[in-house]
């Protein structure tokens, strides 16, 4: 099992960078990368629901770690994708960065709010309560409520140059917030459990971790790539439209 | 100890959770329920929108 997560971990990877650096290949990745996800997804919560054994003090309950973990994850890797592309597109102007971070903000959205009902999920059996103001659970809802705002105002702006510079602007300045959720468990006094690691977890349930890891980081590739040509078309069409439309002549008036 | 460490500490559970499966199935079924959902989401809006362009 441990060889087969690092394999495919491997594989995963190798797919990533392919689609990164080889842009001939971009037309058949994300495929692989779609297959590679959709077999490992179902595959992974087999894992997770009954081949990883019980924790000693959560029982069953801890399973969650295995879909919770890895959205969060996902989520802050989609909001970094979104902070890169942001800050290059201040250094310099590019629809296709303005896109990537439009694509970032929205899956980073939708996985970190999956991902904060999935912590609230288990909070409710392992700490009695379904939300605690605490610096991790605060600081993640911070968060969603900055790239929530980040996408408001790409709806609101309609003019494309203003809303691409505007909304890169904080995006930077939002990603100020993702040092602070990731390192808000080990600054301040927490009740969310602080990162785990194979020193602190046990290996067969390590291995079923980053075995979920790897799937949903396919998943979060092909959303995101998805998301991104759907934002380029978007702005294929916007730039399309004549800039200035002619005056109202006689015949429209009337 | 404090009476009020004391007191404290008594409402600390002892011993392992039991049961819960119905919290990791309402769990899972979030999980795969948002992933499928966000992905027709993302289908239909890319068969209602252009094949990309070539932007600079």
């Amino acid at each position: 099992m441990l060889y087969v997560t690092i394999a495919l971990f491997a594989l995963a990877v190798g797919l990533f960078a392919l689609h990164l650096f080889w842009a001939k290949a971009r037309g058949w990745v994300w495929k692989a990368v779609a297959v590679l996800g959709g077999a490992m997804l179902p595959a992974g919560a087999y894992f997770g629901l009954s081949w990883a054994p019980s924790e000693q003090d959560m029982g069953e309950v801890y399973r969650i770690i295995f879909v919770h973990v890895p959205m969060v994850w996902a989520a802050l890797l989609a909001l970094v994708v979104n902070f890169v592309a942001s800050a290059a597109y201040l250094f310099k102007r590019s629809w296709t960065s303005d896109s990537l971070g439009e694509a970032g903000a929205e899956v980073g959205v939708v996985f970190g709010v999956v991902g904060l009902l999935l912590g609230s999920i288990w909070g409710r059996p392992t700490w009695g309560v379904w939300w605690d103001w605490d610096p991790r659970l605060t600081t993640t809802a911070i968060m969603l409520v900055l790239y929530t705002g980040y996408l408001a105002l790409r709806k609101f702006v309609d003019d494309p140059e203003k809303r691409a510079t505007w909304s890169a602007v904080v995006g930077v300045i939002a990603a100020v917030d993702l040092p602070i959720v990731w390192f808000s468990v080990r600054w301040w006094k927490s009740i969310h459990q602080v990162q785990s690691n194979p020193k602190t977890i046990d290996r067969s349930m390590f291995v079923v971790l980053v075995f979920n890891v790897v799937a949903f980081m396919c998943a979060l590739f092909v959303y995101l790539w998805h998301r991104f040509l759907i934002a380029k078309a978007a702005r294929a069409r916007e730039v399309a439209l004549p800039s200035a439309l002619p005056p109202a002549g006689p015949q429209e008036a009337a | 100890m404090s009476f009020l460490t004391h007191a404290m500490l008594a409402q600390v559970g002892q011993g392992r959770i039991e049961g819960g499966w119905e919290y990791i199935w309402a769990a899972y079924g979030l999980t795969w329920l948002s992933l499928a959902l966000y992905g027709v989401s993302l289908w239909l809006r890319r068969r209602s929108g252009e094949p990309p362009k070539e932007l600079s």
